[in-house]
């Protein structure tokens, strides 16, 4: 198990980059725990992207490891999914 | 019954559809459609129809279906180039509320009611409803319906419709839209239409707000409700999925989103006319469907594709090209049996569905090749739980290359030339590929 800081901070970095490389550049909005993540500007494809790029980072993809029903809204409720959901 | 019969049946008060044009009542629309039907009179016309207003498109639908021998239902996003030849092979004049065409040899009417001056012989008949596919590897195609088989499975209770809000939040044109439609309308529900073009947050907002019931979206897009705040606003009956893939984790959480509503997921083509929908929450379909017919509907498995048998759908595209045989519709799904259901794998043909936007690989590895440090590449899926799929590709380097700047490389490389949808979001670096006795890359994974 990853601690729930380390996987903060990756998902925190490599939002970044991808909402970099889909906004032509742009520097990423600061993120707060209750900022809506696809009010951020990052569109659903950027936000499939992160996705993809963090299962790479940290090995697991939480929705298909997920028991739960859920799609995460805020920033925060998408780092709990990620903390809540590592795999066994 | 032609559709103005339907609509005229309907209580005349009743709201029939809410837009940016403001309320239309089933009377109103009857009115407009009687009237303008009035002054033409039948006809071996076949007539386009391209209007980006669905309230103007609906009265031209209602007063020609039973008098003209085919209406074509083209989308509004269509270019002018695609829209003049999908018309040149199907259809005798052109109805439309756009200003760009120019480039066809048909007569280009405003008024529908212009059709009074077009000669034709005259003939009785029944209309064919003529539907445009996606053309996801080229031109659209054109495949022929007619009112009857695109309304068998819709439900025609006007006790129950009359309570119902339906939202649209697909192309009218396409056939998952035409079905929203015609739902709403042939029970005497209310349709709300959002503008397509505003954010989904003030769609979602629309919708709320005239006390939206039943609702119909891609799985994609219901990820996306689900993801926004506006779904709080929803208080839905009936949830559709279509379109795509619907998964179980999506279907999940629809589920506990709206606890008081039916989900269904529909399997439907505009080639194979409207499916069958699945309503046990579950991914795929039931492994006894097979052999017992949902709704009529009959299936089959061959080579891990998935037919179904419809013999209401003209049997070739008009302007050439089979599409069923003996009255089997190859869909160019791959399914696979998994656990006593039949599950959704992918396209036949290899052809991505990037949250309804598709990718075909070869594009993306043609590309890739043009890259100086790329030796060979495979574009395949990689399944996503937010779009469904996205673009991956295996990449064989030329030598000496580094991995990591490679990886960065290949995507501006992409990026440059490829829309968004269609840069690999994954990049493995392999040192071989798999080829087949012709040499070509093995496709399958």
């Amino acid at each position: 198990m990853s601690d729930a800081s380390n996987i903060e901070q990756s998902i925190r970095a490599l939002f970044a980059e991808v909402y970099g490389t889909q906004n032509a550049g742009a520097p990423a909005p600061e993120l707060k725990d209750e900022t809506v993540l696809l009010e951020t500007g990052l569109d659903s494809l950027g936000f499939a992207i992160l996705v993809t790029r963090l299962e790479e980072e940290l090995d697991y993809d939480p929705f298909s490891l997920s028991t739960e029903a859920y799609y995460p809204r805020t920033f925060r409720e998408f780092v709990d999914f990620y903390v809540a959901n590592q795999p066994a | 019954m032609t559709l103005l019969d339907h609509i005229g049946g309907m209580r005349p008060d009743n709201v029939a559809l809410v837009g940016g044009w403001g309320r239309q009542d089933y009377g109103d629309l009857a009115a407009r459609a009687g009237a303008l039907r009035e002054r033409l009179s039948p006809t071996g016309l076949r007539v386009f129809l391209n209007l980006s207003d669905l309230s103007e498109a609906l009265v031209a639908l209602a007063a020609l279906d039973g008098i003209v021998d085919a209406v074509v239902l083209s989308s509004p996003s269509l270019d002018e180039a695609t829209l003049c030849t999908l018309a040149g092979v199907s259809a005798d004049a052109i109805i439309t509320d756009r200003t760009d065409l120019h480039g066809s040899d048909l007569p280009v009417l405003r008024d529908p009611a212009e059709l009074a001056g077009l000669r034709s012989a005259p003939e009785t008949c029944s209309t064919r409803w003529i539907m445009t596919t996606s053309g996801t590897t080229g031109r659209p195609k054109l495949v022929e319906h007619s009112l009857e088989s695109l309304s068998r499975t819709t439900r025609k209770d006007r006790a129950r419709g009359t309570g119902q809000v339906w939202g649209l939040l697909y192309d009218y044109t396409r056939f998952a839209g035409l079905q929203v439609v015609l739902q709403s309308l042939l029970s005497g529900a209310r349709l709300v239409v959002p503008e397509a073009d505003s954010p989904l947050d003030d769609r979602l907002a629309l919708l709320s707000a005239e006390g939206c019931t039943h609702l119909s979206a891609t799985p994609t897009l219901w990820r996306k409700i689900l993801m926004s705040r506006a779904v709080d606003g929803l208080a839905l009956r009936q949830v559709t999925l279509g379109g795509e893939i619907a998964d179980d984790a999506v279907l999940r959480a629809l589920a506990r989103s709206f606890p008081e509503a039916r989900i269904s997921h529909i399997f439907a083509s505009t080639e194979a006319g409207v499916g069958f929908s699945v309503t046990d929450g579950k991914a795929g379909f039931p492994e006894s469907y097979l052999t017992d017919p949902p709704q009529g509907i009959s299936l089959k498995v061959e080579d891990g594709r998935l037919f179904v048998h419809n013999d209401r759908v003209g049997p070739a595209y008009v302007g050439g090209g089979d599409i069923a045989c003996d009255g089997w519709v190859d869909t160019g799904d791959l399914v696979a049996r998994r656990g006593g259901r039949i599950v959704f794998l992918g396209r036949g043909s290899g052809v991505i569905n990037v949250g309804g936007d598709k990718v075909v690989p070869e594009e993306v590895e043609t590309v890739l090749l043009t890259h100086p440090e790329v030796h060979m590449a495979r574009v395949y899926a990689k399944t996503n739980p937010i779009m469904g799929a996205l673009v991956a590709a295996d990449v064989h380097p030329e030598p000496g290359s580094d991995p990591t700047q490679l990886r960065a490389s290949l995507r501006d490389w992409c990026a440059a030339r490829l829309d968004r949808h269609k840069v690999p979001a994954v990049f493995r670096m392999v040192d071989q590929f798999r080829t087949n006795a012709a040499g070509k890359i093995e496709r399958s994974n």
